[in-house]
C-alpha cells in the first residue's frame, strides 16, 4: 500500500516512445490553451470599458483599458462613473454578498457532506433489508428536474418564515445530496470488509468504524466531493434568487451580480462589470483548490476504488 | 467489483437499526424536500393548478394525453436526445483522453487546476462568453476563420445551434469529468501496468485491454451522473438560443419551464416533469443493472 | 474529523444569529413605508427623485428597488406568492392579463373617483384604455408611452450620400419595397466595396449589412415589422382584448414576405446568422447601418458613441395606405392586491401619474410620459442632450400610433406563432403557414 505517491506511472519501465510523447505533450499544451482561452477572453473583457467594448470586438486586448468593471463590483464607483462608462449604476453591496456565499456554501458543504458520508455508510458497509430499494429511491431523486421542485419549496419556506433569511437558503440542501450519496456509496464499497470485520470482533461500533476507519479510508474522495459540492452551491442562482433576493442580508453573490446583467429586454449586460464579478467570484474556488488540491488524488488505497 | 460482493465471510445481516441513525438526515432532507413536494407535483399533474391563485381544477389524464399529441413533446424528445448524445459522447471521450493525459504525462497540480478551471465558472458566465465568441459577426472565432479565408460557420442556426450548445457543455464539464474518470484511475494497481509493458504492449494497447476494462465501474458511475444530469440541460440554453431557432433547443427542461412560468400551466408543466422523471429512472435503473452485473477484471 | 466537526458547528452557530437580525423587524417612526419596483436602471434616478419630493408632500416613504428585466418579472411572480412583493411596481402590457386574471392586482376605479383623476383626457390619446381591463376596471395611470424608429448610423447614412431629409421621407410598399428598400440596398457593402444597389454586388460575401433583423418578432412583431404591415392597413385584431385574429391576412403575408425577402437578398443577414450579440452592440461594431427599434433604447445607444458609429434617428417609412405607423405602448403601475397600504400605495400611484412627478421624469431626458405637456418637456430635454427624437414624436403629433396588441392567452399565443415567424425567417416555412397559425389561435378562443 504505497502512500502520497501518485500513480503516474513515470518509472523508468515505462518510458514513453519520442513520437507518444510529442503527441501527449502537444495534446497538453493544445487542452490548456482551449481551457484558458476564454477565461483570458474573461479577463480582456473585465478590463474593457463597457460602452466603447464593441468598437473592437475581435480585438485580444481590453478594449480603452480601465478598471471601472472591478470598481463597480467591489461597489467602488460612483453612479456618475458606471455610466460614463455604461455600466450599470445600481449598487451593490460586495462585502455582504460575498460573505453571505460564504456562509451559505460552507455550511451546506460540511453539513451535506458529512449527512451524505453517513448515508453512503448505511447503503454499502451496513447490510440490511431493502437497503437496494431505499438507496434506488436517492437516484430517482437525481432525476427530479429542479424546476418541478422549486415552486413547492419556495411555499414551504415561506411558511416556515424563512424567506429572505440564510438558513431559508440553506434547508433544502443542507441534510443531504443524492449526487453525493451515490458518489460516496461508490467509494466506500470497496473498502477491505475485514478491517471492519476487526473493528467489529475488538468491540466497536459502527459509527466508530465509520468515523475513524472507513471515511479517513475516503478521505481523498470525500474532499473532492466537498470541493465540487461548494463550487455548485457558490455557483447557484435560481434557488438563492428567489428566497432570498429580497433583502441584502440574504443575497448571496451570484444573485449581487445579477445586476450587471441586462436592464432591458433588448439592452446588452454591463460585460466588464459581469465579467469582473464572475472572475472574482472564481477566486474562493480556486483558493480551496490550491489548498486541498494535494489531497484530491494524493493518497489513494491500492484497495481503494475499483 | 467490491470486496463486499466477493468476500465469502459472514456479515452481520439485518443491520438495519443500525442503518437508521447514518440515514436518518438524509431521509428527513429527502422526504421534505423531494418526496413531498414530488408527490404534489405528481398529483397536480392530473388538475389544472394555478400557482397563484391556488386553485386546482382535477382533469384526470388530460394533460398527459394532452403531452402525447403535443408537437412539442416529439421535438423536446429529439432535441434532449440530440444534446444529450453529442454531448456525454464527446465529453466522455475527451474525459477519458484528458484522464489518460494527466495520468501519464504529468505530474503537475497546475495543470489539473487549469483543466478544472472552466468548471469554476458559472454556467450562465460560461454561455454568454461562448454565445459571444461564436457570434456570426462579432464573434472571435469567425473572424479568425474569415482572416484565414475560410467561410464563416453560423454556429447557432436551426440546425447548429444544440451540436453548439453541446460543446459549449463539453468545455465546461470535461475537466470536472476527468477528474472523477481520474481519481478511478489512481486505484489501478502498478503490477498490472508492468505485466503488460514486459509482455511489450504499445501504449494504445495498454489503455484498450488494461486501463480501460478496470476503469468500467467508475466509467459507469460518471455516465449514470452525466446522462442524468445532461438530460436536464437548461442554463446554457436559457441564457443564448432560449429553444430557438424554431424549437431546435427546445429541450424538456426549457418546456417545463415555459410551462410552469410563461404559461402558468403548472399541471402541465408537472406532467411533462413526471414523464422524465420516469424515464431518467428508467435509464438510470438500466446503467446501475449493467454496473452491478460489472464484475471487475480485476480479480483480488 | 474533529476539525470537520468543529467548522460545522462554528458555522452553523454563525448563521443562526444572522438569521435572527434579519428576522427583527425594523422599528420605524410614524411615517408609512411602500416598496416600488422598476427594471430600468436608467430612469431609477428620476424615479428617486420623485420619491424625495413625495416624502416631502405627504410623508410617505417610498423605497424604490431595481432589478434588471428578467430577475424584475422573476421577483414581481415571487412576490405574489410570498406575500411580501411590491406594493407597487411598474407593470408592462404583455403580462398585465395575466395579473387581471390571477387577481394579483387592485382596481384602482373606486379611488380615480375619489380623488376625482381626469384618467380619460389628461394623458395621450389611447393609452388609459390600454389599462382597462374587460371586467371594465381601470388597474393603471399612464406613465410613459414609446414609439418605434429607425436607429441609423449617422456616419454610414453621410458616406452614403443620405442627408436627415431624405432620411424623413422614406416610403416603402410590399412590392418593390420603395425607397426604403433602396436606401437599405445602398448600405449594404460586400467585402470588396460594392453596395448592394449597385452592380456587382456580392452577397454571399457582405461586409456591412443594410439593416439588422432582432429575430422574428414572434407574434406583435413590435419593433422588426408591426410598422410596415400597419402603413399596410394591417391590423392584428378588431380591437384591445378582441379575439378575431387576422394573421391569416394576406397584408400580413406580404409584408412578412418582402422582409424575409431582405435576408435572401443580402441586406439582411439570415436567421442564424443574427443569433447572438445583440443589434445595439452590431450598430456599435459597425456590423449593420439600421435597426428599428423604440425610444426606450434611444439613450442607450447614444451613448455607444465611437470612431465608427453615430446615432442617427429616422422615421419609419409611409407605407401603401399613404401614412407612417409606429406600435404604441405605454407603461403602467399596479398596486399589488396583496398590499397592505393600499391607500399609500395609491397615493404614490396618484403621484408618478401627476404632472409634478412626470415632469421630473421628462427632464430626464430617458423616456416620454404620457401626460402631454410633459412629453413636450421630455422633447426639448432629449433635444438638449443633442438627440433629434422626432422621429418618435411625429408619430404622436401625426395620430399614426396604433395600440399595442393585448390579449388573453398570450403567452399560448406566442407558443403557437412564435415558431411559425421563426421557421419564416429562417426560410423553412412559408407565408401561408400563417393562416394555419390563425386558425390555431382562434381555436384557443373557442
Amino acid at each position: 500500500m504505497a502512500r502520497n505517491s501518485e500513480n503516474t506511472l513515470d518509472d523508468a519501465k515505462f518510458r514513453l516512445s519520442t513520437p507518444t510523447r510529442i503527441f501527449g505533450y502537444t495534446a497538453l499544451f493544445i487542452l490548456c490553451v482551449i481551457s484558458l482561452f476564454p477565461i483570458y477572453w474573461m479577463l480582456r473583457t473585465s478590463l474593457s470599458t463597457t460602452r466603447l467594448l464593441f468598437e473592437n470586438p475581435t480585438s485580444l486586448l481590453p478594449s480603452h483599458f480601465t478598471f471601472g468593471g472591478f470598481e463597480r463590483v467591489l461597489g467602488m464607483a460612483t453612479e456618475k462613473q458606471a455610466i460614463a462608462e455604461g455600466g450599470s449604476g445600481a449598487s451593490i453591496n460586495f462585502g455582504q454578498a460575498f460573505l453571505n456565499s460564504i456562509i451559505v456554501s460552507t455550511v451546506i458543504t460540511v453539513c451535506q457532506v458529512s449527512f451524505s458520508a453517513a448515508a453512503a455508510y448505511a447503503f454499502s458497509v451496513l447490510k440490511w433489508r431493502g437497503r437496494d430499494a431505499v438507496f434506488f429511491i436517492f437516484v430517482v431523486a437525481l432525476t427530479v428536474p429542479g424546476i418541478f421542485l422549486l415552486i413547492p419549496n419556495f411555499l414551504f419556506i415561506r411558511d416556515l418564515g424563512l424567506l429572505n433569511t440564510l438558513p431559508g437558503i440553506m434547508l433544502p440542501q443542507v441534510l443531504m445530496s443524492p449526487f453525493a450519496i451515490f458518489f460516496l456509496r461508490q467509494f466506500f464499497l470497496g473498502t477491505n470488509l475485514s478491517i471492519v470485520e476487526a473493528a467489529i470482533i475488538d468491540g466497536a461500533n459502527h459509527f466508530k468504524i465509520f468515523w475513524r476507519i472507513v471515511a479517513p479510508l475516503a478521505m481523498p474522495q470525500i474532499v473532492t466531493l466537498g470541493i465540487l459540492q461548494f463550487i455548485a452551491s457558490w455557483n447557484d442562482y435560481l434557488w438563492p434568487f428567489y428566497v432570498g433576493s429580497g433583502d441584502p442580508s440574504s443575497t448571496v453573490l451570484t444573485v449581487a451580480l445579477g445586476v450587471f446583467k441586462a436592464q432591458t429586454p433588448q439592452g446588452s449586460p454591463d460585460w466588464a462589470g459581469l465579467m469582473a464579478g464572475a472572475l472574482i467570484a472564481a477566486i474562493p474556488m480556486v483558493l480551496l483548490m490550491i489548498f486541498f488540491g494535494r489531497r484530491i488524488v494524493g493518497s489513494i488505497q491500492a484497495s481503494g476504488v475499483k | 467489483m467490491s470486496n463486499l460482493a466477493v468476500t465469502k465471510r459472514k456479515k452481520p445481516k439485518g443491520n438495519f437499526w443500525v442503518a437508521v441513525p447514518f440515514m436518518l438526515p438524509a431521509l428527513v432532507g429527502l422526504g421534505v424536500f423531494v418526496i413531498a413536494p414530488g408527490i404534489r407535483g405528481v398529483i397536480l399533474s392530473f388538475a389544472n393548478y394555478n400557482v397563484f391563485t391556488g386553485q386546482a381544477d382535477f382533469t384526470g389524464f388530460a394533460n398527459y394525453i394532452r403531452m402525447f399529441q403535443d408537437v412539442r413533446f416529439l421535438n423536446s424528445f429529439l432535441v434532449t436526445m440530440e444534446y444529450v448524445l453529442i454531448n456525454i459522447g464527446i465529453q466522455t471521450v475527451v474525459a477519458l483522453f484528458i484522464a489518460v493525459l494527466l495520468h501519464r504525462f504529468t505530474r503537475s497540480h497546475i495543470i489539473k487546476g487549469i483543466v478544472l478551471l472552466p468548471y469554476l465558472i458559472s454556467n450562465v458566465i460560461v454561455a454568454m462568453v461562448w454565445y459571444w465568441l461564436m457570434d456570426y459577426n462579432l464573434g472571435l472565432i469567425n473572424s479568425i476563420l474569415d482572416a484565414l479565408s475560410l467561410h464563416k460557420f453560423t454556429f447557432f442556426s436551426e440546425q447548429t445551434a444544440m451540436p453548439s450548445i453541446a460543446l459549449i457543455n463539453v468545455w465546461r464539464h470535461m475537466g470536472y469529468t476527468s477528474l472523477l474518470i481520474f481519481a478511478g484511475m489512481q486505484a489501478i494497481p502498478k503490477d498490472v501496468y508492468e505485466a503488460a509493458a514486459i509482455d511489450g504492449a504499445s501504449e494504445w494497447r495498454i489503455f484498450r485491454s488494461v486501463t480501460l476494462p478496470l476503469l468500467r465501474p467508475v466509467l459507469a458511475f460518471v455516465l449514470v451522473i452525466t446522462v442524468t444530469g445532461s438530460f436536464q440541460i437548461f442554463d446554457t440554453i436559457a441564457v443564448t438560443t432560449k429553444g430557438g431557432p424554431v424549437m431546435s433547443t427546445d429541450t424538456f427542461s426549457i418546456w417545463i419551464a415555459r410551462e410552469a412560468w410563461g404559461n402558468n400551466d403548472f399541471g402541465y408543466a408537472s406532467a411533462i416533469s413526471v414523464f422524465l422523471m420516469v424515464l431518467l429512472s428508467v435509464i438510470a435503473f438500466a446503467q446501475t443493472k449493467i454496473m452491478s452485473a460489472n464484475q471487475s477484471d480485476l480479480d483480488r | 474529523m474533529k476539525t470537520f466537526k468543529k467548522i460545522a458547528a462554528l458555522a452553523v452557530a454563525a448563521a443562526l444569529p444572522l438569521s435572527v437580525a434579519v428576522a427583527a423587524p425594523a422599528a420605524h417612526a410614524a411615517s408609512t413605508t411602500i416598496t416600488y419596483g422598476l427594471w430600468d436602471s436608467n430612469q431609477l434616478p428620476g424615479y428617486q427623485k420623485c420619491a424625495t419630493d413625495f416624502k416631502k408632500k405627504t410623508g410617505i416613504n417610498v423605497k424604490i428597488t431595481q432589478a434588471g428585466w428578467d430577475d424584475y418579472w422573476k421577483s414581481v411572480n415571487a412576490g405574489f406568492l410570498s406575500g411580501k412583493g411590491y406594493d407597487v411596481f411598474t407593470s408592462h402590457l404583455a403580462f398585465f392579463p395575466d395579473f387581471v386574471a390571477n387577481k394579483q392586482i387592485l382596481p384602482l376605479d373606486s379611488f380615480i373617483k375619489k380623488d376625482k383623476v381626469p384618467v380619460n383626457t389628461m394623458y395621450q390619446p389611447g393609452l388609459a384604455s390600454l389599462w382597462k381591463a374587460p371586467d371594465g376596471h381601470q388597474y393603471g395611470l399612464p406613465k410613459d408611452f414609446d414609439t418605434i424608429a429607425l436607429f441609423v448610423n449617422k456616419k454610414m447614412a453621410d458616406a452614403g450620400g443620405y442627408t436627415a431629409a431624405d432620411l424623413a421621407n422614406l416610403t416603402w410598399n410590399p412590392k418593390t419595397g420603395g425607397t426604403y428598400e433602396k436606401f437599405i440596398a445602398h448600405m449594404t457593402i460586400d467585402k470588396n466595396g460594392v453596395r448592394g444597389d449597385e452592380k456587382g454586388f456580392d452577397k454571399t460575401k457582405v461586409a456591412t449589412y443594410g439593416i439588422w433583423m432582432e429575430g422574428s418578432g414572434g407574434g406583435d412583431g413590435q419593433t422588426q415589422w408591426s410598422f410596415l404591415a400597419a402603413s399596410d392597413g394591417w391590423k392584428v385584431n378588431d380591437g384591445p382584448w378582441n379575439t378575431n385574429y387576422h394573421y391569416d391576412s394576406p397584408k400580413l403575408a406580404e409584408t412578412i414576405k418582402w422582409w424575409q425577402s431582405l435576408s435572401d437578398k443580402g441586406y439582411m443577414p439570415t436567421f442564424a446568422q443574427q443569433n447572438g450579440v445583440g443589434w445595439p452592440d452590431q450598430l456599435a461594431a459597425g456590423k449593420v447601418a439600421i435597426a428599428s427599434n423604440g425610444s426606450w433604447m434611444t439613450g442607450y445607444v447614444n451613448g455607444l458613441k465611437n470612431d465608427k458609429f453615430e446615432l442617427e434617428l429616422a422615421p419609419t417609412p409611409v407605407g401603401p395606405t399613404g401614412k407612417r405607423a409606429s406600435m404604441y405602448n405605454g407603461l403602467a403601475d399596479n398596486i399589488s392586491a396583496a398590499t397592505k397600504h393600499p391607500a399609500e400605495s395609491w397615493q404614490w400611484v396618484k403621484y408618478l401619474g401627476s404632472a409634478a412627478c412626470q415632469d421630473v421624469i421628462a427632464a430626464q431626458a430617458v423616456v416620454f410620459p404620457a401626460i402631454p405637456e410633459a412629453t413636450a418637456k421630455a422633447v426639448k430635454a432629449m433635444n438638449a442632450k443633442g438627440i433629434d427624437v422626432s422621429a418618435f414624436y411625429t408619430h404622436i403629433q401625426n395620430k399614426t400610433t396604433f395600440l399595442f396588441p393585448i390579449a388573453n392567452k398570450k403567452s399560448q399565443i406566442n407558443t403557437i406563432i412564435s415558431p411559425v415567424m421563426d421557421g419564416i425567417m429562417s426560410g423553412t416555412k412559408d407565408v401561408s403557414a400563417l393562416t394555419d397559425a390563425n386558425n390555431q389561435i382562434k381555436a384557443l378562443f373557442k
